[in-house]
């Protein structure tokens, strides 16, 4: 073999690998209704993006199946068609198919479709995260995190963080099931998750110390709200993560080399 | 402290089959081409008529800028053509073995110096360059040198093998190229017993061990680590067993004879580390080893070789890759359609940073790489690299990137636009 197999396809087909317990287990619990909407969601992004392959001669590409999920999951309950509608194609043409397609994106698809959804429709409720289904999402970090397609140190900040939250004693036990299933779903995505070694875990801890923010100063907000907000803040504040770390690396470059 | 871990890096899967033999066999090639090192051609004057015969280390080329640096035969020969590209630039000098010929002595005169000696003996195309590649200018002063006797590359041969009992040699060798630089000069090596003997070069002489995957046996990875090289702060890099010729030559008068080469890869029936001269044909090196097939010679690695009928001035490897059926045409329409998504987008991933061994923000990098991005990549450490450093990378991501031309480009425009 002269190639490698890392191209975008490939961490697509291995993202959706990893998030496969968690699919599993959600409809497992959920029932038909939640795959019926995941497939309904999966048929508007499949048109998104066979529009913006013809009119824009854009490949289209298998991280729709994970963008899918995670609006299925992350979604308010009872929306009805039209509003789904109108979020998922906002989601996905203004936070990704516009930028160029995944991997050019700098804001994750499902973080602005929820987000849309969450302030477009505040009349529906927020769907509850199960505790097996939020328990589900730890083999799912693991399978990604181990295939290299999940940035480890994300992950592993926030968990820290968290961790650190609740010994100081703070009560994060209602938003921890929704908080650890949108680390994996929506802040451990490879592409606009920050890409430095120090950025990512800066940018774990960014995503916890907002979740804990919410969910200590933000009365009646429900948990899912609390880490979708919190995790397209932190998602927002990865490119400055970034841009700090480097000039870190390049300031210590300097120092030792006198250059960068 | 060196900031590349010894565990980072990659090993990228390549099959050989077995060496039949344990000793290293001596091959000269019936045919060798006189060559420059890749890149731009060098524009040079002839020396040799087609016709002629030539001693082994005798010039039959020099630098039209600089009369001083020469090519030299690589064996006694008869030269059977020269062929020139516009502009006296060199295509390839081919040479015809003749048996029981003469060696030319190179005498480093009275007053004359290491730089002049090796520049006549033809071991200037052995030196590389960092920034932007290629050979030193011959007044050029290196603020440092690194010395490669660690090779990571896919099936590459262990450089302590090429160097085995010159010890005296290589010592020597370091001493003087100590004396073209006043700055430090790095022994990368892998780890285990000293290379060479006593303290050549002094305090300036430092020894770096290196881990054993890939990219961390590569100079420019080193190079960014140890000492990066700027537009004003060029570095040179040269393999360990080149130093021990050049310690040979110091004693002998003689350029060397052959080198050691490791011929292996895929579409072998079996490998062979044998010594040859510099330039041998590929094919003479490959007769009847090759299995039946359509098959590429690569003079390198099989990541970062190029298809080639003679070994390169710095290649120590031949690969023997199986040939790659032409991709299947696509539809029209498809082909159209998917045309804006080139070049494909690059997802960062464990991989992509294994790739440069973890010494880099390898992400931001390759973004500044693929949008042109100068500064920025002047910035993360560009000028360090040059395309054998980005093999790797473009090896995982599946070729799609081209990640080795961007930079190349990238190179070609900053030399135009900051070094000039």
């Amino acid at each position: 073999m002269r190639r490698g197999l890392w191209d975008r396809e490939t961490v697509a087909i291995l993202l959706v690998a990893a998030y496969l317990p968690l699919a599993l287990i959600w409809i497992w619990f959920e029932g038909g209704d939640a795959a019926l909407s995941l497939l309904l969601i999966l048929l508007i992004l499949a048109i998104w993006q066979l529009v913006f392959l013809l009119l824009r001669a854009q490949a289209p590409s298998l991280s729709a199946v994970a963008t899918a999920l995670a609006i299925a999951m992350l979604a308010p309950r009872e929306l009805g068609p039209l509003p789904l509608i109108l979020g998922v194609s906002f989601g996905a043409v203004m936070g990704e198919l516009v930028f160029g397609g995944w991997g050019r994106n700098v804001v994750n698809p499902s973080s602005v479709a929820l987000a849309f959804l969450g302030f477009g429709f505040p009349g529906f409720d927020w769907p509850e995260i199960l505790l097996p289904v939020a328990w589900a999402a730890i083999p799912a970090a693991l399978i990604g995190i181990t295939l290299g397609v999940m940035p480890g140190p994300v992950i592993l900040g926030a968990a820290l963080a968290g961790a650190g939250g609740l010994a100081l004693g703070l009560d994060l036990g209602e938003v921890l099931p929704a908080a650890s299933v949108v680390l994996v779903l929506l802040v451990g995505d490879p592409v606009t998750s920050a890409a430095t070694a120090l950025g990512r875990w800066l940018n774990g801890v960014v995503y916890a110390l907002l979740v804990t923010l919410f969910a200590t100063g933000w009365s009646g907000a429900a948990p899912v709200q609390i880490a979708v907000s919190a995790a397209l803040l932190a998602s927002l504040a990865a490119p400055l993560l970034d841009e700090a770390a480097i000039a870190l690396w390049r300031a210590q470059r300097r120092r030792r080399h006198g250059r960068p | 402290m060196p900031n590349l871990a010894l565990g980072s890096g990659l090993s990228p899967p390549f099959p050989s089959a077995p060496r039949a033999d344990a000793e290293i066999r001596l091959e000269i090639t019936e045919e060798a081409g006189v060559v420059g090192p890749p890149g731009e051609p060098l524009r040079v004057v002839s020396l040799a008529d087609e016709g002629a015969v030539v001693a082994q280390g005798a010039p039959v080329a020099r630098l039209r800028d600089h009369a001083g640096t020469a090519l030299v035969a690589p064996m006694p020969a008869r030269v059977a053509h020269v062929r020139m590209l516009p502009g006296h630039r060199l295509s390839e000098i081919v040479l015809f073995h003749e048996a029981g010929g003469d060696r030319v002595a190179h005498k480093l005169a009275d007053g004359g110096s290491v730089r002049g000696l090796m520049q006549g003996a033809g071991f200037w195309p052995l030196l590389g360059r960092r920034p932007f590649g290629g050979m030193p200018a011959p007044d050029e002063i290196p603020k440092a040198i690194v010395v490669m006797a660690a090779d990571t590359r896919p099936l590459a041969v262990d450089p302590r093998l090429a160097l085995e009992n010159r010890q005296e040699s290589f010592a020597k060798g370091l001493d003087a190229l100590a004396g073209l630089t006043e700055g430090p000069v790095f022994v990368c090596q892998s780890p285990g017993p000293k290379l060479f003997d006593g303290r050549p070069g002094g305090d300036r002489l430092r020894v770096v061990n290196c881990g054993p995957r890939h990219p961390q046996g590569l100079p420019g990875l080193r190079i960014h680590d140890l000492f990066p090289a700027g537009i004003a702060t060029p570095v040179w890099d040269i393999h360990a067993e080149d130093v021990a010729a050049l310690g040979e030559l110091l004693d002998t008068q003689m350029a060397p004879e052959t080198r050691l080469v490791h011929v292996a890869g895929p579409a072998l029936r079996e490998s062979r580390l044998l010594r040859t001269q510099p330039g041998a044909d590929l094919r003479g090196l490959t007769y009847r080893l090759a299995l039946p097939g359509a098959h590429d010679l690569l003079s390198g690695s099989p990541l970062d070789g190029r298809q080639a009928h003679w070994l390169g001035a710095r290649d120590r490897q031949v690969s023997v890759m199986p040939r790659e059926n032409a991709p299947a045409r696509r539809h029209w329409l498809w082909a159209a359609m998917a045309r804006s998504a080139r070049p494909a987008p690059v997802i960062p991933t464990a991989a992509l940073t294994q790739a440069f061994g973890a010494a880099l923000p390898a992400t931001a990098l390759v973004r500044a790489l693929t949008s042109g991005d100068d500064e920025a990549a002047m910035a993360l450490g560009v000028l360090s690299l040059l395309e054998e450093d980005l093999a790797l990378a473009d090896y995982i991501l599946g070729g799609q990137a081209r990640l080795a031309d961007l930079l190349r480009g990238m190179l070609d425009r900053i030399e135009k636009e900051f070094a000039a």
